[in-house]
């Protein structure tokens, strides 16, 4: 689905990453890991067009996209959940779900509503609070609609930054298995983590450091051991 | 003062007061999308004021005369995005942090030269809009009242209820919301954010020519007549805060009623009384009447 070769990236004058290479097939889950700074969110942001490519090829479905605007990426079924999670506070939660879907060319009335009621049996919590400002939800609620407003665009990749980042460990649960779930319907799963415990839902990993990629193999067998450990780098 | 004095002035402050809630609209819509602003914003107003008057005079239909006016002012918000403000985004840092005060500034000094040189310098009242003279009256409660007046605090609020509208249950209008919040989130959503903000600037030009054409019978038109509204309109944005829509509906209502009163008891000094309330209330509550501590919405 995603292949980039020899991708050098950066914004403004810096360079963040060096000479990547990547392929993310049809319903493969892919983890990232990292430390900060190694250029994680950086390879998500290159991907989906919000940094600027110095050189290589980045593919999506076979088609060149290197350079092309993100937010018609977005629309073509390339979808990136941002760390952050960046729910707008002062829409509904369900306005917030519909705010991506929207913008999908060709997307009837009917099959919103069809995905809208999705993402509800998906996460009923939502459903509960449709209507409070998205602002006012939990961390762990707050992840569950940004994957949701992903998800409610139709994507083919899902490209996810950090969704742990600040939640419980059963809400991190939670969202993993509904993401392996997407996956083994087809969807191809793209996932930054600096944690390696999303390590056991993920068929492969790659290690970042540096802005590059110091490791890439099975994420089966691989755990917080030490081999991965000395690549994280630092302390690890 | 007697009470029919009383309604006379409070009805001509909601009218200048929806005058400023039209101009500070376009003001606020600006500033929440990109934190920039028109500061020709009242030059935007003069320009269609005028061209109004003008296609009034010449006996053209009053709905013939809005659509044009419009239609020019569209091209014209449009185009200053394109030309004043856009191309500092490309400049990035290289272009100092409020150039956009001088580029739109420099478009409002040439609007001005523009309309000297085709109108000249004299002052001019537009054809009254709506009735056959600018003196008819209607009795509201025994009280004579200009029609031209109420039409305009009819419309005008009329305008900004639409506004509203727009920016809350239309699927651009919660784009902007969106961009406000964060720029690249919007991106990430599959919302076109450069488009989306020629179309803020296009919304802000209209709601200039809306202003215009309601304000052309209503005040003399000249072509320096557009600083007082934006300074005014920016007093106003304040007063309500800048991030609620709301407060700068209140703040309009509250500057005209305070600037028709002012004018009733020292017509020499009467617009500086507003103002002083303005700077006394920024004292008090810095982010405006209903702003919150933190800035809201983004």
């Amino acid at each position: 689905m995603i292949r980039l070769s020899k991708v050098t990236s950066g914004f403004g004058h810096l360079t963040i990453l060096r000479d990547i290479d990547l392929v993310l097939d049809v319903g493969e889950m892919v983890l990232v890991l990292g430390a900060n700074g190694a250029g994680k969110t950086t390879l998500l942001r290159t991907i989906s067009g919000l940094a600027q490519v110095r050189s290589g090829s980045i593919t999506f479905d076979g088609q060149d996209i290197t350079g092309a605007q993100p937010h018609r990426l977005a629309r073509s079924g390339l979808v990136h959940v941002p760390q952050g999670r960046q729910i707008v506070p002062h829409l509904t939660v369900e306005e917030n779900l519909l705010i991506g879907a929207q913008h999908v060319p060709g997307i009837t009335a009917r099959l919103m509503t069809e995905r809208l009621e999705a993402e509800y049996a998906r996460f009923p919590v939502l459903k509960e609070r449709r209507h409070v400002p998205g602002g006012s939800l939990s961390g762990g609620e707050q992840q569950m609609l940004a994957v949701s407003r992903g998800l409610m665009m139709g994507p083919r990749v899902l490209m996810l930054d950090e969704p742990s980042l600040g939640l419980a460990p059963q809400a991190i649960h939670r969202i993993l298995v509904a993401v392996e779930a997407l996956a083994r319907q087809g969807m191809s799963v793209l996932m930054v983590e600096q944690k390696t415990s999303a390590l056991r839902f993920a068929q492969r990993a790659l290690v970042l450091r540096n802005g590059e990629i110091v490791f890439s193999g099975q994420a089966k067998g691989l755990s917080a051991d030490d081999e991965l450990m000395r690549h994280y780098g630092g302390a690890g | 003062m007697s009470a029919a004095n009383f309604l006379q002035l409070l009805l001509s402050g909601l009218t200048m007061g929806a005058l400023y809630a039209l101009t500070a609209k376009g003001l606020f819509v600006a500033h929440l999308a990109t934190t920039r602003m028109n500061f020709g914003q009242g030059d935007f107003l003069m320009i269609a004021a005028y061209i109004s008057t003008a296609l009034l005079l010449a006996k053209v239909p009053v709905v013939v005369v809005v659509g044009v006016v419009l239609l020019c002012l569209a091209v014209l918000g449009w185009g200053l995005e394109r030309i004043a403000l856009r191309p500092l985004d490309r400049l990035k840092a290289r272009a100092g942090e409020y150039s956009w005060v001088l580029t739109t500034m420099g478009v409002a000094l040439i609007l001005q030269n523009t309309a000297t040189l085709v109108w000249g310098k004299s002052a001019q009242y537009s054809p009254p809009l709506f009735s056959a003279s600018r003196q008819d009256v209607v009795r509201v409660l025994g009280v004579g009242v200009f029609v031209e007046e109420l039409i305009v605090i009819v419309v005008g609020f009329l305008v900004v209820g639409l506004f509203y509208l727009f920016l809350f249950k239309t699927t651009a209008g919660r784009a902007v919301r969106v961009i406000a919040f964060n720029p690249d989130a919007a991106t990430l959503l599959g919302i076109d954010v450069k488009r989306t903000i020629s179309l803020v600037f296009v919304v802000a030009a209209l709601l200039a020519g809306i202003s215009g054409v309601l304000a052309g019978p209503i005040v003399t038109v000249q072509p320096h007549m557009g600083l007082v509204f934006t300074v005014k309109a920016l007093a106003v944005a304040a007063l309500g805060g800048f991030a609620n829509p709301l407060g700068v509906l209140a703040g309009a209502i509250i500057f005209g009623i305070a600037e028709s009163f002012a004018n009733y008891f020292n017509s020499s000094f009467g617009d500086l009384y507003p103002l002083l309330i303005v700077l006394g209330l920024l004292i008090v509550r810095p982010t405006g009447l209903f702003g919150e501590a933190r800035a809201d919405v983004r």
